[in-house]
This record gives structure tokens, sequence and C-alpha cells, in this order.
């Protein structure tokens, strides 16, 4: 009897829980949602005329960038993974962190440093003619960095942790003695590899490379500035150029749809595979690698952090050196503090949310559990621009709402209550990425023994309890990884801040941006290594807390 | 951990009040960057004791101002274009400013009929050429010619200061000489369009190319600035069609949003923007045309010499805009 | 109270991705009781542990627990109210507690002071002392499976459940710790069931044993019964009980490839195609070079030669066991006789091999 009470109080909660958590995913939604609905009222001739004209360049030009990138972040990411796992590299203590710092450094900076560097004008071309007294471009060849190859490199430069990061949690989780079994059978272990452990890996591999993906798909400011014109440009050339903002919304439906529909096909064709070992790999001693290999592995990641990050910061540095003073330096950390207070708070509330979200997936029985997950990713394909005008459109109702319930009950009218405010730029960063998030979590979630979580129950615990004392601890790196990386990407991030921000709101990355927009990023540069190394704080702080 | 959640809550929404504007408070919307206006701002704040506060974007104001609607904050929006005041006039955001002393300060030419919005300055859509070409008069038209074939550069053909020049172009001689035009002109770039106006005098100065579009007001900029000052001595800016209509100009601007919350303090400042004050730094520090009579130009500015201005109305050219952007896209320019 | 089983299952399915893993599963234990479920691999043995447990839902049927319904059309418990303790395959220790915070994980309701006298006295019965604060991965398989036993005794649950709990134990110790912890459950009156596909473990740890098969118990049991009367082929089969020998029925006489046999039990008489069950012990060997027999295999047992021994003939088709003292050398051909005894007789069907 009084257990079927308890039945019925949990059907109860059930539903409660099924409300909250449907409440929740919609709000995170609800700009995907406003976004298709006003793609709906795309005018057909605009779409019929940029699919007469520029409409297929644009899109072979986004599905090459996107290939591209993904390609060059699953090499750099996978592979430094693998050769710091596998292999004595030397300096490795120091390379497990430093590879995740190219993270810091935002793609439009990093794109302006490196065609600034290797341009016509740049340092590098310019040695070039002195020292071999050529005179025009016509004497010699060099590779043009602004074309969809160059910015494909610079993206994955910027990119490829993810997949680093997300590879090597993977590998530390396998049991080496996997690879000691492929031995035994007559494989070698580079063959071994290929054979056993990148399929082991693969779900993770994928995860990355889904994020890296939806970031390159989203970006503009990069792409812009390598005069790529891709489904982005389409995007802003419709809504700026022709204020025709229901043809940019379906436009940028169609790109997410892109996405989607690679996500889903992926995960569809990858088969359920439970990496369940909690063993740390010993798996250095199983190579006997050669020595030019071991050179060669060593030069490839310490290339990686120099290209990724010790390059651009060099630059930014000696620009800082010949450009700033110590006035400048006092309104930066005004700004920075305005860019910690934002990101902090946007990537608390991501946490929370992925942890309720995968939780949700993890013990609810209802069918609907994989939705809260997934429905909650979708922002993170979608520009910063176009999420900033679909949260307009979608805080503009709710305060009118508030205005009018007010007046109904005689009170004064509170104006604009979330439009323009650090509300709307937090729930925009949240919004953004939350897939990050999700994604870390989730990957950390399924790499528990379900075992563990039966013993528990059996011992009496119910689901906040083993919440409480069984996954969070258990969950600790994945939790600060994802805290990590949204905080690192809302440092970054550009469109959204930029046009949802209160009055004299700065960030670092609006106040950067005016800079470079203008062409003074010199002026900029102690700017930009702030962002740089506030987005390091955190990094080496839960590198040695930690060990990420 | 919930304890840290509720505080952080609770700062968040202390974070979202702060919004309500004082009595002596001014909202501006800018397109502009802040640091070009900002030195006005801080002179009008002096005078008044009004204090202006600035959203900067370059992209989405006028989407902003709409969805916020009759709660906006926001008093007055600039912009560096044209076309982006007459979008906000036809999307109803803008209302009417009658003020004598604004009226007497703009020519009527370089400002809406109706009052709703109103130029503060005027650039022109300069041709640089490399010094090492010589004295060259140049018509826009002459940028399609065979001869200059590899020798152009540009910034993308999107760019607004691009389509309001192609637009006039559309204005003067129609849509199928304009298509041929662009075609020639694409014909002739040295490479894709890429960068912004500084990057194609950069260029020039590398010998990538001989000529190229841009606005008057960077060359000022860049003979002002250590580093790129190598670059503008490369350099002529001339000033096209002098020998016919005259050279296109553009425009930046500033109008009233229809729900200004701020009206007086508004006002105040839309009147100082005009006055010979600000005019007087608009020329000095921004190196551009004041539309104030009697203002004088910087004495660099100056030194470029007299030009001849396509009389085309503002309007006309904002009325050919869209034709321009399907004609860059058919033509393929940026590709 | 003291006949009221402490476990009751009654009629249970279990239907996962449309397929029926348990079909109208029944048994009952009383307190006490020691059930060994055995069976081969995917015949649902496992799923009928998580059923118990709760870590999955039956589609109908009933368990109840101490009396306590736990599952029904209307009910269904949550695992962690069920009071049970689990013994999983691999232990799933928390890798992330001390063998004392693991061991108290259960009893956290508990105050501190009686926490710390439950594990004590666990640490003690279990011979845990000296690694109180070690973690998981510092611990041997042994000493993994008692810190695992101890927690899931902490809670003093009503049942504990074991999933193939000695797999993972050498081979040396498991008689030993199979014993160790018998009397450890007995000192308890603990009623337990464990799966296993091993089924000696069955005749050294259990009371009772059920055999499964395609989702069905076939017979449940004391051990002893189940090996002298088994009621069907696959249970016999299974437990390796003795070997079979095809033979056809004519009245009360059986044709066998040995011989004639009266038979006098009873016997469904409309099929005659007939499976003889042979245990070893029922079976003479005799050195005979005319014999219809040839010795195929030797094992080497404590007991004594065992002979795997087959037709000379390729007309029959049989390996019968049996044992002998004699040394007999492979090949060697042998006459085989079944001493008189009362037969098990199974209607041959298409599942035999």
């Amino acid at each position: 009897m009084i257990e079927k009470l308890v039945g019925a109080r949990f059907s109860v909660n059930t539903l409660l829980t099924f409300l909250l958590i449907s409440l929740l995913t919609l709000a995170l939604l609800m700009p995907v949602l406003v976004m298709f609905y006003q793609g709906a009222f795309a005018p057909f001739s605009l779409f019929s005329h940029l699919w007469q004209t520029v409409l297929p360049q644009y899109l072979s030009n986004t599905v090459w960038l996107g290939f591209n990138v993904v390609m060059l972040s699953l090499l750099f990411g996978g592979l430094s993974a693998l050769f710091l796992h596998f292999l004595p590299i030397a300096g490795a203590n120091y390379l497990r962190w430093l590879l995740l710092l190219p993270l810091a450094m935002p793609a439009y900076l990093i794109a302006y440093l490196y065609t600034d560097l290797f341009d016509y004008a740049g340092l590098i071309q310019r040695f070039l003619r002195a020292t071999f007294d050529w005179q025009s471009p016509n004497d010699y060849w060099f590779f043009d960095l602004r074309t969809l190859g160059g910015a494909s490199v610079i993206i994955a430069l910027v990119l490829f942790p993810y997949v680093y990061m997300i590879t090597r949690t993977a590998l530390e989780n396998l049991d080496p003695k996997l690879l000691q079994a492929s031995q035994s059978l007559g494989v070698s272990p580079w063959r071994g590899i290929k054979r056993v452990i990148l399929p082991l890996v693969r779900p993770a591999l994928a995860v990355s490379a889904s994020l890296v993906l939806m970031e390159t798909l989203a970006d503009f400011a990069t792409v812009q500035y390598f005069a790529v014109n891709t489904l982005t440009t389409a995007i802003y050339d419709t809504w700026l150029g022709y204020s025709d903002l229901a043809t940019a919304n379906a436009l940028a439906s169609i790109l997410l749809l892109l996405v989607f529909f690679v996500v889903v096909l992926e995960q569809k064709s990858r088969s359920k595979l439970n990496a369940q070992s909690q063993n740390i790999a010993l798996a250095q001693t199983l190579f006997k690698p050669h020595k030019l290999m071991l050179w060669f592995a060593t030069a490839f990641c310490w290339l990686l952090v120099i290209a990724g990050f010790l390059l651009p910061l060099a630059l930014l540095l000696v620009m800082a050196w010949q450009y700033s003073d110590s006035q400048q330096l006092s309104l930066l950390m005004t700004i920075g503090g305005n860019s910690i207070y934002v990101a902090g708070i946007a990537a608390t509330v991501a946490l929370l949310l992925a942890i309720v979200f995968t939780f949700y997936r993890k013990f609810s029985l209802t069918t609907f559990r994989q939705f809260p997950l997934g429905l909650s990713s979708l922002g993170y394909a979608i520009p910063g621009t176009v999420l900033a005008m679909a949260l307009l459109s979608t805080f503009g109702p709710i305060d009118f709402w508030i205005n009018d319930i007010a007046a109904a009950f005689d009170l004064e009218r509170p104006g604009l209550v979330l439009s323009g405010t650090i509300f709307a730029v937090v729930f925009a960063f949240v919004v953004r990425f939350m897939a990050i998030a999700n994604g870390t979590i989730n990957t950390g979630i399924d790499q528990i023994p379900d075992n563990l979580i039966k013993a528990a129950k059996s011992l009496g615990s119910g689901h906040f309890s083993i919440l409480r004392r069984v996954y969070l601890p258990l969950l600790k790196p994945s939790l600060l990884v994802a805290w990590l990386l949204v905080f690192v990407e809302a440092m970054k991030e550009l469109p959204a801040v930029l046009l949802l921000r209160p009055f004299n709101f700065e960030t670092l990355s609006t106040y950067i941006y005016q800079l470079i927009s203008d062409e003074q990023l010199e002026q900029g540069a102690l700017g930009a290594i702030l962002i740089v190394i506030f987005g390091l704080i955190p990094i080496i702080w839960l590198n040695r807390k930690q060990e990420v | 951990m919930l304890k840290k959640l509720i505080v952080a809550a609770a700062m968040l929404l202390t974070s979202v009040s702060t919004l309500v504007s004082a009595a002596d408070e001014v909202n501006v919307y800018s397109y502009r960057q802040p640091f070009l206006v900002e030195p006005m701002f801080n002179k009008f704040t002096e005078q008044t004791g009004i204090k202006v506060n600035v959203v900067f974007a370059k992209k989405g104001m006028a989407e902003r101002l709409a969805r916020e609607g009759q709660y906006s904050p926001a008093d007055i929006l600039l912009t560096t274009d044209i076309s982006r005041l007459i979008e906000l006039q036809d999307k109803k955001l803008l209302q009417a400013v009658n003020s004598q002393v604004i009226d007497g300060a703009i020519p009527a030419h370089l400002r809406d009929d109706n009052n709703q919005w109103f130029s503060l300055t005027t650039r022109v859509r300069n041709i640089y050429s490399a010094k090492r070409m010589g004295d060259v008069a140049l018509n826009y038209e002459d940028l399609a010619l065979p001869k200059y074939k590899g020798r152009i550069c540009t910034r993308s053909g999107k760019h607004p200061y691009n389509v309001a020049l192609v637009a006039s172009m559309v204005a003067h001689h129609g849509e199928a000489k304009t298509q041929e035009w662009l075609e020639g002109v694409k014909e002739n770039l040295a490479r894709k369009p890429q960068g912004n106006d500084r990057g194609q005098v950069q260029a020039i100065h590398q010998n990538l190319c001989d000529l190229a579009i841009g606005n008057s007001y960077y060359f000022g900029k860049m003979i002002n600035d250590e580093k790129q000052k190598v670059w503008a001595d490369a350099v002529n800016i001339n000033f096209p069609n002098q020998a016919n209509r005259g050279a296109h100009i553009n425009v930046s601007g500033m109008a009233m949003a229809k729900y200004a919350p701020n009206q007086t303090a508004a006002l105040a400042l839309m009147e100082f923007l005009v006055s010979e004050q600000a005019q007087q730094m608009y020329a000095e520090v921004n190196m551009e045309y004041p539309v104030r009579a009697g203002v004088k130009r910087s004495a660099l500015v100056d030194s470029w010499g007299e030009f001849t201005a396509d009389d085309l109305s503002l309007a006309t050219i904002a009325k050919h805009r869209k034709t321009a952007l399907m004609l860059l896209d058919k033509v393929q320019f940026d590709l | 109270m003291a006949t009221s089983p402490i476990i009751d299952i009654n009629t249970l399915d279990v239907v996962i991705d449309e397929k029926a893993i348990l079909n109208q599963v029944s048994f009952s234990l009383s307190a006490g009781e020691i059930l060994g479920l055995v069976g081969p691999s995917g015949c649902g043995k496992t799923t009928l542990l998580n059923a118990i447990a709760g870590f999955l839902a039956p589609v109908t049927g009933e368990i109840t627990i101490d009396g306590k319904p736990c599952f029904s059309t209307n009910t269904t418990v949550a695992p962690e109210h069920r009071h049970i303790g689990v013994i999983f395959q691999d232990y799933a220790l928390f890798p992330h507690m001390s063998v004392a915070e693991n061991i108290a994980y259960g009893i956290s309701q508990y105050d501190k002071h009686s926490q710390q006298e439950k594990v004590k006295k666990l640490i003690a019965m279990l011979k845990l002392e000296g690694f109180e604060s070690r973690y998981p991965h510092q611990l041997s398989g042994g000493q993994q499976q008692r810190v695992a036993i101890a927690r899931a005794l902490a809670p003093e649950p009503k049942l504990l459940l074991l999933d193939e709990p000695f797999s993972n134990i050498d081979a040396r110790l498991r008689n030993e710790l199979m014993i160790e912890l018998r009397q450890l459950l007995k000192s308890l009156s603990m009623t337990a069931v464990f799966v296993t596909h091993n089924k000696d473990e069955v005749f050294t740890f259990a009371d009772k044993i059920a055999v499964m098969h395609q989702g069905h118990i076939l017979q449940f049991g004391h051990p002893v019964e189940v090996c002298k009367q088994p009621c069907s082929w696959q249970v016999a089969d299974f437990l390796q009980l003795g070997s079979w020998l095809n033979a056809t029925l004519y009245h009360d006489k059986l044709d066998t490839p040995l011989g004639l046999l009266s038979i006098n039990n009873e016997f469904d008489r409309q099929d005659n195609q007939i499976a003889l069950l042979i245990k070893p012990q029922h079976l003479k060997v005799m050195v005979d070079q005319h014999g219809e027999s040839v010795i195929q295999h030797i094992n080497i047992t404590e007991q004594g030669y065992h002979y795997i021994v087959a037709p000379v003939s390729s007309k029959h088709d049989y390996q019968l066991s049996v044992y002998s003292e004699q040394v007999i050398q492979i090949g060697q051909q042998v006459q085989l006789s079944i001493i008189e005894h009362d037969y098990i007789l199974f209607r041959r069907d298409n599942g035999m091999s």
C-alpha cells in the first residue's frame, strides 16, 4: 500500500520534471523556432535570384570549408592526442595543456594576424622579396592565405583542441590491454591503433568533429576576412543588403538543417560502443618507435602549439609593446572584468542546464528523454548575429507582454526587462554554447559503467543521491572541462554580445572588434592578449588542479 | 551549490535593472564606432551636463529598435551610410524633428523632405591611383576599360559604400549598362574583392594593383598613421567624373527614434552635432566633409582641392540599392 | 511468518526490444535458502536477476520480496526501495571512494558512529582489516569481491543477488571462497539468488537450483532431486548428467545400439523415437577385440580413467562417458553394457544433437 503511494507520487514527480525540462528546452530552442518561423515567410523571388546567381557557389564553399576544417581538425587534434598518448614525446608534460591553448585564440584574431603576416605586404613576403631581390608578385609564387584552403587551415588551427581534448580523454579511458591483445594477435601497434583504438574512440572523434563543424559553419567574421563567401555570406547579404530578414532566416534554417542532417547521419551510422574501463593507459611501453618517427611526432605537436598559439601571441606582444600604454591597461581591466562576468555566469548556467539535460536523458523512462539534450544543442550551429536577431524577436514580444500585464494590474510599466540587458547577453551565450557543455558531460556520463549506478540503486540511493554521490564526483573532470570550454568560447564571442548588450557595456571582444574593423589591431593588441590570458587562466588552473 | 546559484541569479537580476534612464541622459544606437563620435559626445556632456549612453553595432541596430518598439530606450540613431537611414525610415522607426537650428545648418538636399533624417557629414567615393601612373583624370566608367585589366583593387562589392556607388551608376546609366560596367570592372580586378578601403591603398603601395576605390577620409587618416603613411604616400587621391556629373558622395547621418524617451535631450544633442563646434570636430578628427556651410575642412582635406559632387539625390540612390545588389550577385562580383 | 517466502515470483514476463526474454517465470525461496540460477548463455538468467533487483521492468507477473509487493500490474517499487543487495560480476566498486566509504555507501542515513561500527564489523567479518582506506584499484580481485560483499551486506538486505560472483576469481581459490561465502551467508540466514553458467558452483554453493532455458525455468528444486530426475533432456544436457543414446521403443522393450533393454516405467508410447540418458555409473566397459565400440578419448581424473567411447560402425552415432580403473588404449575396441536401473527416457526432438 505504501509502495503504491510512492509509485503515485513518483508519477506526479515525473510529470513535474517533464514539464520543467520541456520548459527549459523550449526556452533554449526558442530562437531556433523563431528563426524557422520567420524563415517560413521568405519571398521566393529573392531566393530564386540568389539560387540563379551566387548561392550554388556559396553552398559549395560552405560544404568544402566544413569538410576541410573537420578533416584538418581531426588530423591535428587526433594525431597529437595519439602521439602524446602512445609516444614518449619531448616536453609531453607541457604539451598536454599547451595543445589546449589555441582555444583561447579567437578565430577572427588569428585570421587577422596571419593574413597580416603572410600577405603580399606581410613580413614574410617582404623578407623574401628583400632577400631574393624580387620586384613584383609575378616574380615568384607564394601561397595565398585568402583562399578557401587558407581559411580552412587557420580555422582548424584554433578548433583542433576540441578534437585533441575529447580524444585524449577517450584514449585515457581505454583499456591498454586492448592494444596488447591486438599485439598478441600479431598486429603491430600502429595497425592496432587503426583497427582497435580508432574504432573505439570514434564516438569521441564524432562528438568533437560535430562541434568543430557547427562552429565552422556558424562563423562569419573569419571567412569574411579571408574573402571566402559561404552560406553565412548569403545570410548577411540578404539581411543587411536586401533588408530581407525572412530570407536571411530561411537561409540560416537551411544551414542549421544541413548541420543537423550531418550530425544525425553520423550518429545513425555509429554503432553503440561502450568503453568502460577505468584504467590509465600504460600504453607508451607498447611502442618502440623509430627515432625519425618520434622526431616527427614531437615536431608535429610542437608546431601545432606554435602555429595555433605561441606565434600569434608573440605577434600580439610585439604590437602591444609598440602601441600600448598604462592608461589603456586600466581601461582594459574594467572591460576584461565585464567579459569575465558574463562569460562566467554563462558557463555556470550552461553547466547546470547540461547536468539537468544529461541526467534527464539518463534517468527518465520516457521516450522523450533524448530530446532536451539534442534540441538544446542546436543553437551552436546558428551564426551569432542570426541568433542575436532571433533573440531580439523573442525578447521583444515577451517584454511587451510583461508591460501589458503590468498595465493591466495598474502597475508602472517596467520598460524593457529582457532586451538590451546582461540577461540577454548571457542567454545568447547559453543558447549558443549549450552544445559544448551537453556534449562534454554526456560523453563523460557514458563512460561511467552502468553497474556502478545499479549498485548505488541496490544500496538504496535515489536519483538525487546517486547524482550527488556517484555521478558528480566521477564526472568532476568532465564538469570542469565543460565549464572551461563554455567560458573560453563566451569570452571570444562577438556578434551576439555586440547586438544585445546594454548601453556603455564593452567586453574585450567588442573592444578589439572595433579596432580590427578599423584596421587598427595594433591599438587593441593589449586587449587581445587579455582575452587570451583570461582564457588561459582556467586552462592552467584546471591543469594544475585536475590534470584535465 | 544552490546558494551560489541563487546569488548568481540575484546578481543577474540586479544587473538587469540598471537601465532606468534619468532625465538628463540621452541614449544613442550607433552604427558608427564609438571612438569616432565620442569626442563630440564628451564635449556635449561637458557643455550641457547631459550624459550620453552608447551602444554600437555595425549590424542589426534597426532590428533591435524595431523589436523594442515603444519601450525602446533609444533616442538617437547614428549611421554611416544613406541606406541605413532610409531603411529606418521605411520601417517607420523614426520621427520628424522640426528644428530651425538643424534646418538652418544642413542644406536641403542633405536632409529628408519630412525631416526624419539628417546628414552630418559627406564623404566622396574616390579612385586612388598609384603615384607611378602620374596624374590621371578618371571617371567611374573608366574602371571597366580593358587597359586596366588586372590593375584594380576593391573591397567586397556588397559593402554599403560600393553598393551605393553601383546604385548611382544604375540611376545614371540604367540596369543593362551598369551590368556591363560591373562585368568590365570584375574583369579588371587584380584580386578577388577583399579587405577594407585602407587595404586597397596598401595593395597599390605593394604593387599589387594601380587603381583602387576608397572613401576620402581614409586617405587623411592613413597619412596621420605612423605605419600606414607609406601606403598613402604611394597613391594620389582622385575625384572622379569631374568633367561631367561629379563624384559620388555618401553621407553619415542621424535621426530621432520614433519612441525616443528623452526627446528634449535628444534634440539638444542633434542640434549640437550640427553646431559649428561639432562640425569642426568631424572635419578635423574624421577628415570628413562637414555639411554645415561655413565650417572649414581640415587643412589636409582642403589640400585635396575643390571638387564637383554628383547632385543625384540620396533618396534616388537608396531606391536603386536593391537593383545594384542583384546586379552584383548576377555578375558574381565577389566570387 | 516462518513459512512465508522471502522472495516469491509469479508468472513473470520480460520483453526487451519486442523479444520475449523471460516467459512465465515463477518460483519462491524461503528464508536462508540459496538459489543457483543456471542455464546456457542467453537463457535469461541475468535478466531475471535484473528484474528482481528492479533494474528492468517486467511486462506482467508479480515479484514479492519479504511479503512486500515490489512489482505487479499496478506497483513498481524502485530498486532503491527493494532492500536487496546486489553483487556484480565486475563488483562495481565506486572508484572514487575508499574501501570504508564504499561499504558505508548504503548506510549513509545512519549516524556517523553507527556507520563506523557497522563498517568495522563488516571489515572484520570479511577479513579486510588494514585495507579500509585503500581504493578499489589498489586491491586484488578477491579483495574487491569481499568489499563488494561487505558493501551489499551493510544495509542488511532481505535478499542478496549475485551475478556470476566467482567468475573473476582464480580457479584455485574459487572453491575455498565459495565455501567461505556460503558459511557466511548461512550464519546470517541470508537468502540469496546467484547466477552462474557453471553447474559445479551450484552444487557447491546452492540449496536450490533453477535450470533455465530460453526464458523458461525448466526445473526448480533440490540439486540432488534435479540430478536424479531431470524433467527434460535440456536439463540433463546442461547439467551434463550423462551421455545420450538413441533408441526405439517397442512395447516394453527399448532397442538401443547396445542391445535390447526391458523397461517398466511409464512413458508416452505414442512416440517411439527415444533418447536414453546414460550416466557413467550405469555403464560397464570390457576390452573386446570384436566389441562394437571403440575408445576415442581418455581423460585422466582423480576418480580414475574417464573414457569417451564411440561406435565402430557408422550405422550408429553416440559418444558415451564411462569411468574405469582399468587402463585401456585409445583405438581399442570394447564391449559396453548397460547396468539395469530406472532408465531416464526422453522423447527425441530436433534440438538434440
